[in-house]
């Protein structure tokens, strides 16, 4: 008995059908390619399993997951030639949503000061105009610059975040620890200096009275037991 | 209170970005995944044969994609472009796990064992990656399963016609013993060379 293995026909090319769906072909190519489909039931079996993964893909891997992923893989250091090092970053720095060098910012047991659960990291993006960019470790807060924290929770369940300025502490977020970016964005008003606070614990976090406990006592306040936190400082000023 | 604007939902309405990936940077990444991610993890997928394995891979393919972006601005194609760097990646990944290539194969020509019943050509190519020479794997998934011609497959990869064809040979000798020897009876058409 023998077997087909396929490959290219005359006129079938699953490659093209991908490039037609991506909306690369244009004028008599594209012409060509659709009229050729319309006859062709291996194209149209080929261009169903190419919407298949379509709807695969927004199932498994939602563009904010993606985004998220793709941010954390940005952020590690690459063995390149030092000159092409800058080019992430100055990538990073126009993408909208997630995608960018994070802090990575230790997460550290507040009891003992050790480094656990290392994945996890946070994100402070600004945007400036249309441009959005994530904020290098003491980077200055641009007047006017809508912010916005990304998480990469590391599979703890809750999380509360928390910005603790001298004005005192103001809830950003408390619920789920989502992966990815937070789902409002702000506007850090307060001059001088604060601090952006992430509780992560697999526990429930009580926001209120953590946000009581951060007006009593500042950025500083020991969280509470079995939660691990992730500090952002900010600054006023410009680059 | 630490004083604060809250945004809802981000960014305004009118500041976000528009969907080509000539346009500012804000959008390209959601122009790419709309345009290019469900290819890749499906690559990724056929592969990987685990739907995490296929996430992480597609999201390395698009961090690689972004740190090489002048290069893949310059493809002729890049939805070719990704597909490839995704299939290198996965071949990658798989290289050490070469073990299981007997069963895999089996199984994919079992439907041919039913009369009627053709196996599913790209599954055996797949299981047949695992029996073959490295070199020949991409030329083999570029040709087999994207259906690429040879043409197009030195396009993409920078390699010359003759040694696409050298690798597709290659792979069929190779998926030729492999088959012979996990399934004695079943064999790949002669004559049948690219």
């Amino acid at each position: 008995m023998t077997l087909a293995l396929g490959g290219p026909g005359l006129a079938c090319s699953a490659m093209r059908l991908r490039r037609l769906a991506a909306g690369e072909l244009l004028g008599e190519e594209r012409s060509r390619t659709e009229e050729h489909l319309a006859g062709c039931a291996r194209c149209q079996a080929t261009a169903r399993e190419i919407e298949a993964e379509r709807r695969d893909l927004a199932e498994a891997l939602p563009f904010e997951e993606l985004a998220a992923g793709v941010a954390e893989r940005l952020a590690r250091p690459e063995r390149r030639p030092l000159v092409l090092r800058a080019l992430p970053l100055a990538l990073a720095a126009g993408l909208a949503v997630a995608v960018a060098a994070p802090f990575l910012l230790r997460l550290t047991r507040p009891e003992d000061g050790t480094r656990v659960k290392g994945g996890a990291s946070a994100v402070l993006f600004a945007q400036e105009g249309t441009a959005v960019r994530a904020l290098a470790p003491g980077e200055p807060i641009p007047e006017g610059a809508r912010l916005r924290l990304s998480l990469l929770p590391a599979g703890r369940r809750n999380a509360a975040a928390f910005l603790v300025d001298a004005d005192g502490a103001a809830l950003l977020y408390a619920g789920p620890a989502l992966a990815g970016p937070l789902p409002d964005a702000f506007e850090w008003t307060g001059r001088g200096t604060g601090t952006l606070l992430v509780l992560l614990s697999d526990g429930p976090l009580d926001a209120e009275a953590l946000g009581a406990r951060l007006e009593r006592e500042g950025a500083g306040a020991e969280p509470p037991p079995g939660a691990e936190s992730i500090r952002i400082q900010l600054r006023r000023g410009r680059r | 209170m630490a004083r604060l604007t809250v945004i809802e939902g981000g960014r305004a309405e009118a500041e976000r970005p528009g969907p080509s990936p000539s346009a500012a940077a804000p959008g390209l990444l959601e122009d790419l995944y709309r345009r290019h991610a469900p290819a890749v993890y499906g690559r990724c997928r056929f592969l990987l044969r685990d739907p995490e394995a296929a996430k992480d891979a597609t999201q390395d393919v698009f961090a690689r994609a972004l740190r090489a972006l002048p290069e893949f601005r310059a493809a002729a194609s890049p939805a070719t472009w990704l597909m490839r760097i995704a299939t290198h990646h996965c071949l990658n990944v798989l290289r050490a796990a070469r073990a299981g290539w007997r069963d895999e194969v089996r199984r994919a020509a079992d439907g041919r064992r039913t009369p009627g019943l053709e196996p599913d050509r790209r599954e055996l190519v797949r299981a047949l990656l695992g029996a073959v020479p490295e070199e020949a794997r991409e030329a083999a998934v570029l040709y087999y399963v994207d259906e690429m011609t040879q043409a197009e497959i030195a396009l993409a990869t920078g390699h010359s016609l003759p040694t696409v064809r050298k690798r597709l040979r290659q792979f069929l000798a190779a998926a030729r013993a492999a088959l012979a020897e996990a399934c004695p009876g079943l064999a790949l058409p002669e004559g049948d060379e690219p």
